[in-house]
């Protein structure tokens, strides 16, 4: 036994202990924030973060987890944290906690220090493509803008037709000149056609050849079978003729249909100026929808992003894994790994359970638990699990249910939020100025459901306002007719309700917005306005009408009288290549009775002969 | 400098000085984790037994660089080999209660390139043990002397380092 040897080790395994329990802590909270920072793409800070050994239990003071969108932003925090992670499993590289005790969770809170983090160079050089759920999102963020823009306060009934017209590019003037210019080129052609076809040269030839076979000139039935043969031939020339005329009649037919059907786009061209223009006077049209988005889409979508968006978090780092089975790889020193049973088969990371507990912004105790976060769920076999809720003394209650399946490669997500019981006291319903009124009473409740399968969404979110009273005095007068109308449509509602619909692809996206009040505000400002956006419209409508009358007139006149005489001047020639074929029929029926009558001649005197010769 | 030390150490060695039984262990405990993936459980308990047990390091290092090489060549040889015991139906209960064992499973002897390596670099062991010996009684008889005489032999005992490590040896006696 070599003495400095034992020694050697056990200063080695005594070095090793010391600078373990002296430096871990701090290099495994240092490893943790960069990986996680990296994962986020922003802050991830832990203090007071212990780590045991031997009993390998973490447990940290305090958790932040800053918002990459805005980095002087928490998404959430967490306070005392504490668990034990499995010991085998990290022999294998497996991280597998059973329990998590989570406290003082907190959803969007401030930071003190700006949580920016300098994202590493990522050498791969490859970009993520944008994926269904940022598509949906971007969709809607489009359609918040659309919403925005159409502003049921931003209603003219009044308009000064003359400066409206100045800001409208009428197109249809310009596409009536190419119609025009069009319709030049192609008569043009079809004059010059027509006049330099070598159809009626030949049908003079023909005429000619026919005059010239005599009938009574032919003499015998020699002279009658070779003007015979020739007739035949102008036969055959003037059906050929014929058959050139008809092959001329369908290309002018078609020509001219393609020019009529142009003709006739005329109508819709001036109809999309007419719209153009009432677009840029903004006149609305009263339907429901209209209504509805205006008054509540903006808030119902951009709420419904807010809860996308954390299933988009949740989808990238949960289904990042499905379906990646790593390739076969024989290298030095890598061998094949035979696996005798499923005993090792865990995920990277497995946490069982959290249990967790916090407030919300608003002071509501919420507890709950969220089952099973694992980075494979095909190895763990089970869905991630969110049950979360909390009432607070008022009754206002917070219920967070879901389901985020990773399982097969669908992935699927099935988020409930219910909100319930708020107080709508001095709030307002809707930041729309049709709405300008506080609640003096009322409670609300704000519900989502969002169901998601791959790339296929249905969802709906809702408010409701519930026993509802509008403080009209505080508002003071209506400033305004329409603002007038919807105090009377709304002062008899005590409950407000809104639902938002999304369903579809990303391709496909159907959006709807719906609400009781709608109803109300349509038949209210139907009553009163529309009789005055209607003769806006008319109004504009007259004026496009009336700059486009003249040329639409001139297209129509060119395109008429130029068909017609093109028409006449056709049907000339097919007139004349018909006379010539009636003429050339004649010919040969009147050369086939004289041949026969010279025949009949030859045959008689032929008889006569003979009959004379044997003494009849 | 500890590598020279040790070359230089294991030269000395092996004139007369060491036990042909103690560089011929050190030689096979060098050969076992030179023909073995390095990281291995069975690896650092070797290392420990070359430290604790009077077998040759100096031998075991040059063993380890020699069977290095070697294993990167004989690395598909041992993979094969691996992977017939490992689908060898005889075998496959001690496989399984071998995995099964958190402790045993550590050694990674499901891996087939770890046991490839292993049973073969243990069997290696029976024949090149005595053939070592035998080798290093034949080295001090016949080839020592010639070793001696070689320029490269010479150059290194004329280095500044050499006679600096042999100032060291003869102080501390």
């Amino acid at each position: 036994m070599r003495v400095k040897g034992i020694i050697f080790i056990v200063v080695l395994v005594a070095i090793g202990f010391g600078l373990s329990m002296l430096l871990t802590d701090s290099w495994i909270e240092e490893k943790i924030e960069y990986n996680a920072s990296v994962a986020n793409e922003a802050k991830v800070e832990i203090d007071g973060f212990e780590f045991d050994l031997f009993s390998l239990k973490i447990r940290w003071d305090r958790l932040q987890v800053a918002n990459p969108k805005n980095t002087m932003m928490n998404t959430f925090e967490t306070g005392d944290t504490e668990f034990d992670m499995d010991f085998w499993p990290l022999l294998w590289s497996k991280v597998i906690i059973e329990d998590v005790k989570l406290t003082g969770f907190q959803l969007d809170t401030e930071r003190e220090t700006d949580g920016y983090f300098e994202m590493p160079i990522d050498e791969s050089g490859e970009e993520e493509e944008p994926g269904f759920i940022s598509e949906v999102t971007n969709q809607i963020t489009g359609e918040i803008k659309k919403n925005a823009q159409t502003q049921i306060d931003e209603i003219k009934t009044d308009i000064d037709v003359d400066a409206l017209m100045a800001k409208v590019n009428l197109q249809s003037l310009n596409k009536m000149d190419s119609l025009q210019t069009g319709l030049q080129k192609n008569y043009t052609k079809w004059e010059n056609t027509l006049k330099n076809n070598p159809i009626e040269k030949n049908v003079d030839e023909i005429k000619k050849n026919v005059d010239g076979l005599e009938v009574p000139k032919l003499k015998d039935p020699k002279q009658a079978i070779a003007a015979l043969e020739d007739v035949k031939k102008l036969s055959e020339q003037v059906k050929k003729l014929k058959t050139e005329t008809e092959q001329l009649k369908k290309d002018f037919d078609q020509d001219f249909n393609n020019s009529s059907k142009s003709v006739g786009q005329i109508d819709n061209w001036i109809k999309d100026d007419i719209q153009s223009a009432v677009n840029v006077a903004k006149l609305p049209d009263f339907d429901i929808q209209s209504i509805g988005t205006a008054l509540f889409g903006g808030n119902l979508l951009g709420d419904f992003n807010v809860y996308l968006e954390y299933i988009g978090v949740a989808r990238k780092y949960g289904s990042r894994f499905v379906g990646a089975d790593e390739e076969e790889k024989i290298e030095r020193y890598e061998g094949k790994n035979f696996e005798f049973s499923d005993k090792y088969d865990w995920p990277d990371l497995w946490i069982k359970n959290v249990s967790l507990s916090g407030k919300t912004k608003t002071e509501i105790d919420i507890s709950g638990t969220i089952t099973n976060i694992s980075n494979d769920q095909k190895k763990t076999g089970l869905p991630i699990i969110i049950d979360l809720g909390g009432v607070d003394k008022n009754k206002v209650s917070l219920s967070v249910k879901g389901e985020l399946n990773y399982l097969t490669d669908e992935p699927k997500e099935n988020v409930s939020v219910i909100y319930d019981g708020f107080s709508l006291k001095k709030a307002k319903i809707s930041p729309s100025n049709l709405l300008p009124y506080e609640l003096k009473e009322g409670k609300g409740e704000v519900s989502a459901q969002l169901d998601l399968i791959d790339k296929k969404i249905k969802s709906e979110i809702g408010y409701k306002a519930k026993g509802i009273t509008f403080d009209f005095e505080k508002a003071g007068k209506p400033k305004n007719k329409i603002e007038s109308v919807v105090r009377d449509a709304i002062k008899s509602t005590d409950e407000v309700y809104a639902t938002a619909l999304i369903d579809g692809t990303a391709k496909k996206l159907n959006i709807k917005v719906r609400s009781n009040i709608d109803d109300l505000f349509v038949n209210a400002l139907k009553n009163t306005v529309q009789k005055e956006v209607d003769a806006a419209k008319k109004k504009i409508q007259n004026e496009v009408e009336r700059q486009v009358t003249e040329k639409r007139k001139e297209v129509e006149k060119i395109a008429k009288e130029k068909e017609a005489q093109l028409r006449a001047e056709y049907e000339k020639l097919q007139a004349k290549v018909d006379e010539q074929t009636k003429k050339v029929e004649e010919k040969k029926a009147e050369i086939e009775k004289k041949k026969k009558e010279l025949e009949d001649a030859v045959k008689d005197a032929a008889k006569n002969a003979l009959k004379k010769k044997i003494g009849f | 400098m500890l590598l020279l030390k040790y070359i230089a150490k294991l030269l000395k060695e092996l004139s007369s000085e060491a036990e042909p039984s103690q560089l011929a262990g050190g030689f096979i405990l060098g050969m076992i984790i030179g023909l073995t993936p390095v990281m291995s459980l069975h690896n650092l308990l070797i290392v420990v037994l070359i430290l604790i047990i009077k077998v040759n390091i100096g031998m075991a290092i040059l063993s380890f660089a020699v069977f290095s090489g070697v294993a990167y060549l004989a690395d598909p040889a041992f993979h094969a080999f691996g992977v017939w015991m490992l689908e060898n139906e005889s075998l496959r209960g001690l496989w399984t209660s071998m995995y099964d064992n958190e402790w045993l499973a550590m050694t990674r002897f499901y891996n087939t390139v770890v046991l490839g390596s292993f049973v073969s670099a243990v069997l290696l062991c029976l024949p090149m043990f005595p053939l070592t010996m035998f080798g290093i009684k034949q080295y001090r008889v016949h080839i020592h002397a010639r070793v001696q005489k070689l320029k490269i032999v010479k150059a290194l005992k004329g280095t500044k380092i050499y006679s600096i490590y042999q100032t060291v040896n003869r102080v501390r006696g």
